[in-house]
């Protein structure tokens, strides 16, 4: 049996899959070391190491989730969600508040962020529902009430931590998933139009007044408001613009190494690899993001039922987003919302989260032949 | 990837819209790319340049202004570190600290309340720019700051270099002041190296040679952080931070021609006349040795900033302290003026000095009567000098015409600006017969006799007085002013020597100069001289020539009508030189409205001659003891009749 199970492994193997993983992963260390080299004290500098941690941890992690059949954890999936909902209320009674929102749970000397594990617990959630909603005609707005009713639940807790970035990111997720099934054009319309009339209501009512900054200098980042709301977008282009071709060289940013980026290790490590390694660089990382995104499509594509084919495009969604969100804000094309890098940002909870969602591609690329 | 397998498999359905995601993503990372090309590729040059500009930072190295000295050695300008407290309104604690920090600055309850204001109204970045609380403090200030720096928090001494006149209002006109410079001047003033809170010299020498004494700024680039603060030497793909340095030159010392204990000899004989002002030169050099011009003001005070009760004082002060008496303004010169109407009949032989007019204290002048101080009798051109006689002029006016006499005194230096090099200097008056036609359309003969006598329109500096009296005494040559001597490095080698410079010969025969000379010695020795009674026995022998000069009469309608009188006065002149053969030094003291030149302006003279001369000539080791001023103090309103003596 093992031997078999050896052999088929060996067959099925998603290799390109784990090489691109592997070679961000690692990528993603050597940054974060540059990243945190210059940083005054201990605390931060020793990151690199944790992160190797996490990334340890993470994996083994993802060759569990990668062994157990996924059709296993359709079973399960509503009571994930549910659990993970529930650790997402237990914020607000446990958590931290770091830097005016409260999004961890601490757990001896680590802290845990519920709403990274959402990700994955949500596709997971509305993968089932799918799966046990087969219809080929097109959805109208009344269907898509019980799969937008699974999403909101997370996305109202998670904007009240509060924390914007994983809650657009959820948001889009679920259009993402949504938008693989067949929707009616009107319905489509529908949604456009009033997701276009509740941007300004959202403005008026909803955002903070420190994320209303961020959007207003967003703009011109390093104009005159520089000072109050735009220093994080402004010299994160200056990292990313000065360094040309090629880059100042590992180490040797000098926005880095003299404290210009903020939150280098967390929100703008792009800026780092950017400024030290130049336009080439910043390519090459794009392409491996791109590639790993394609990827999670083509498995979707392949997957043998349905619930494989949503969980690969919510894997896919997963990393998109993120890396489309994290490289446009270190770029100034979108306004600066707290989105990591997949493996990339330093984070115990977002490596994880990333190396599972792997695991899942994985456990989906590899039973694309296996009948039952 | 078709499945052989599975020709319907379930998930076909979602094929047509993945292809569409395969699209979209690869639209919205063309994005991506798209944008870094602009980055990296198309901007880089924008965004190399501000990271540059993000960890350098240039320290200004600032450059001491240039020493001025006296002929001796004795400092009249210097520097010295001033302490000036600074607030940055983000880092203190307004209700702890305000209080301590007001009652140990000694500051008035309106200047804590103007800081209240300010340190609530700074907001966001303002916050963080420093902001001047008190300029200047003690050193006792200093002290309690230094003590208490560790719980002050936001409070920052900083040391800056202020200007410092030893001798105060001495000279201060000739010297001049600093301040700094204005938003305004920036502008302009930026490309030469000026930056803000630079000082710039704003009259007398420490404007004129503002270019020597100023020096120029250095600079070091440092690498710094995002804090500010110096990181490292060395930044990769940089030049190494010490290379980066433009060290900065001091100014040049300046060695003047003044002598300062010469202007505190002149101060001192001023005493008991509020408003007038002297100059003495060396005869043969045309080197000034003293201006002075009182009432002056302190420069100190003008260059650290005068408060607005100080600058109402000075500008409001009707004897105008801000005005330079001697090189500024300009007067009529009165009877002084009697000499260059003399040489200009000698040296065209238009009379015979010998032959005598008679005065009868008053001359008929078609309708007009002209009047003389005094019924001098027979009086030849020798006499007439030494007595002043106001006839024997109007009647050899005549004969001498405005324009010859004009000619006369623009070659002697009237009329024109003496190249003294400092402030705004004035060029005095010469009138000619085609300016008053030109002026009035006609021409009055009687306006001869009044430029005769130093009056009517002419007017003349002290410099250009002391200037000409300096080319007759010393054979007929006229001089360029100088003040500054050389200019020397901070280490005192000498960079510039200036010798004195001639302006011209002028155009007067040696006998009739000589004539001159000799006869001006008797305005004090002869018994009828004007100034005979300011001469002091024993003293160094001198010559000179008074004057009485008639102002206009003038109602001073905002002023005190009991003080009117007093602007009525004539102002009092004495030109002399010393000794009367080999003359060192000429001397032109003008007492404004001072009265009569003889008994006000004369026994100044002397005395500054004696108290400057005097020791030299006896034996040093027993020197001199110097004559008090002999000068009444002004008493009475004289008549207002035209009288010049």
């Amino acid at each position: 049996m093992a031997t078999v199970l050896g052999q088929r492994v060996r067959e099925a193997f998603d290799w390109p899959l784990f090489v691109t993983t592997c070679a961000i992963a690692v990528v993603g260390v050597v940054n974060l070391y540059s990243a945190t080299s210059a940083a005054p004290g201990p605390a931060i500098a020793d990151l690199y190491i944790q992160q190797i941690y996490w990334l340890a941890l993470g994996a083994s992690l993802a060759v569990l989730a990668a062994a157990v059949d996924y059709r296993h954890y359709e079973r399960f999936g509503y009571v994930a969600f549910g659990i993970g909902l529930a650790a997402l209320m237990l914020v607000f009674l446990l958590g931290r508040n770091i830097r005016g929102s409260q999004r961890w749970i601490p757990i001896g000397s680590f802290s845990f962020q519920p709403s990274e594990f959402m990700k994955i617990l949500l596709v997971i959630a509305l993968a089932k529902y799918l799966h046990n909603d087969p219809r080929t005609e097109g959805r109208t707005l009344k269907d898509l009430v019980v799969p937008g009713a699974i999403v909101a639940v997370p996305i109202v807790l998670i904007l009240r931590q509060p924390d914007l970035g994983t809650a657009s990111i959820l948001a889009f997720i679920f259009a993402s998933i949504m938008l693989m099934t067949r929707l009616k054009l009107r319905s489509l319309l529908t949604i456009a139009v009033v997701f276009a009339a509740s941007v300004p209501l959202t403005w008026r009512y909803l955002l903070h007044d420190y994320q209303k900054r961020r959007f207003e200098s967003f703009l011109d980042p390093c104009g005159e408001r520089v000072l109050s709301g735009g220093w994080h977008a402004c010299q994160s282009l200056v990292a990313v613009g000065s360094g040309t071709w090629i880059g100042k060289g590992f180490l040797q940013g000098t926005q880095n190494q003299h404290g210009f980026l903020p939150d280098q290790h967390s929100d703008f490590p792009f800026a780092v690899w950017a400024e030290e390694h130049g336009f080439f660089g910043s390519m090459a990382l794009i392409a491996l993001y791109l590639f790993l995104v394609l990827w999670a499509l083509k498995i979707a594509a392949s997957a043998k039922d349905r619930f494989g084919a949503v969980l690969s495009v919510g894997m896919g969604a997963i990393f998109f987003w993120h890396a489309f969100i994290n490289i446009g804000m270190v770029t100034g094309l979108l306004p600066v919302v707290g989105v990591t890098l997949p493996l990339f940002s330093y984070g115990g909870s977002s490596v994880v989260t990333v190396l599972l969602a792997i695991g899942l591609l994985m456990n989906v690329s590899m039973r694309r032949y296996v009948f039952q | 990837m078709k499945n052989l397998l599975s020709p319907r498999r379930e998930v076909d359905e979602f094929r047509p819209r993945l292809r569409a995601m395969v699209v979209a993503v690869f639209v919205a990372f063309a994005l991506l790319l798209g944008r870094l090309v602009q980055l990296q590729v198309l901007e880089s040059d924008h965004w190399s340049a501000r990271a540059r500009g993000n960890v350098m930072r240039t320290i200004e190295l600032r450059s001491t202004r240039g020493i001025i000295r006296d002929r001796l050695g004795n400092t009249v300008a210097t520097n010295r570190p001033a302490f000036n407290v600074y607030i940055t309104p983000a880092y203190v604690d307004i209700d702890r600290d305000l209080g301590r920090l007001a009652s140990w600055l000694g500051l008035t309850d309106e200047q804590v309340t103007a800081v209240k204001q300010r340190l609530q109204d700074a907001t966001d970045e303002r916050a963080f720019r420093q902001y001047l609380v008190l300029e200047d403090i003690t050193r006792d200030q200093l002290a309690t700051l230094e003590t208490h720096r560790r719980e002050l928090r936001g409070v920052d001494v900083v040391s800056v270099p202020v200007r410092q006149y030893p001798y105060g209002t001495l000279a201060a006109h000739s010297v001049g002041y600093l301040n700094e410079v204005s938003a305004e001047e920036l502008d302009r003033l930026r490309e030469q190296g000026y930056r803000a809170g630079d000082s710039v010299g704003r009259s007398g020498i420490e404007r004129s040679w503002e270019a020597y004494l100023r020096g120029r700024r250095g600079f070091q680039k440092v690498y710094v952080d995002s804090s500010g603060m110096s990181r490292r030497d060395r930044v990769p793909g940089m030049p190494p931070a010490e290379r980066m340095r433009r060290e900065p030159v001091p100014g040049r010392d300046l060695v003047l021609t003044l002598d300062m204990g010469l202007e505190r000899i002149v101060e001192r004989a001023f005493r008991g006349h509020p408003v007038g002002a002297a100059v003495v030169l060396e005869a043969r050099s045309g080197r000034v040795l003293a201006l002075f011009s009182k009432p002056a003001y302190d420069p100190n005070l003008v260059s650290t900033g005068l408060d607005r009760e100080q600058a109402r004082e000075l500008l409001d002060n009707p004897f105008r302290p801000l005005i330079d008496r001697t090189v500024y303004e300009h007067y009529p010169p009165g009877s002084t003026w009697k000499v260059f109407t003399a040489l200009a009949a000698l040296g065209d032989s238009v009379i015979d000095p010998s032959v005598s007019y008679e005065c009868e204290q008053r001359y008929e002048f078609g309708r007009r009567i002209f009047r003389c101080s005094h019924d001098h009798d027979e009086v030849d051109m020798s006499s007439a000098l030494v007595q002043s006689c106001n006839i024997y002029f109007y009647q050899i006016s005549q004969l001498v015409g405005m324009d010859r006499l004009a000619r006369y005194a623009v070659d002697m230096g009237f009329g024109r600006r003496s190249g003294v090099g400092i402030a705004t200097e004035a060029s005095g008056f010469v009138p000619t017969r085609s300016w008053y036609l030109q002026r009035d359309g006609a021409f009055r003969l009687g306006a001869t006799l009044s430029a005769a006598i130093g009056q009517g329109n002419v007017r003349a500096t002290l410099l250009q007085l002391g200037l000409a009296y300096a080319s007759i005494v010393n054979g007929g040559t006229l001089y360029v002013p100088q003040l500054v001597q050389r200019v020397e490095a901070p280490d005192g080698t000498v960079l510039e020597e200036f010798p004195p410079r001639v302006r011209r010969r002028i155009r007067v025969a040696p006998q009739h100069l000589d004539f001159i000379r000799r006869t001006l010695a008797g305005v004090l020795t002869d018994p009828n001289g004007t100034a005979h009674d300011a001469l002091i026995a024993g003293a160094v022998s001198m010559g000179g020539k008074t004057g009485t000069a008639q102002v206009p009469q003038q109602r001073m309608p905002r002023d005190d009508p009991r003080r009117a009188w007093f602007y009525n006065r004539p102002h009092a002149w004495f030109a002399a030189y010393a000794p009367v053969e080999d003359p060192e030094i000429v001397v032109v003291v003008l007492v404004e409205h001072g009265g009569d030149g003889g008994r006000f302006a004369a026994p100044i003279a002397t005395q500054i001659i004696n108290e400057y001369l005097g020791p030299r000539r006896s034996d040093p080791t027993e020197p001199q003891e110097a004559q008090p001023s002999r000068a009444p103090r002004p008493t009475g309103a004289p008549s207002g009749a035209q009288r010049s003596h």
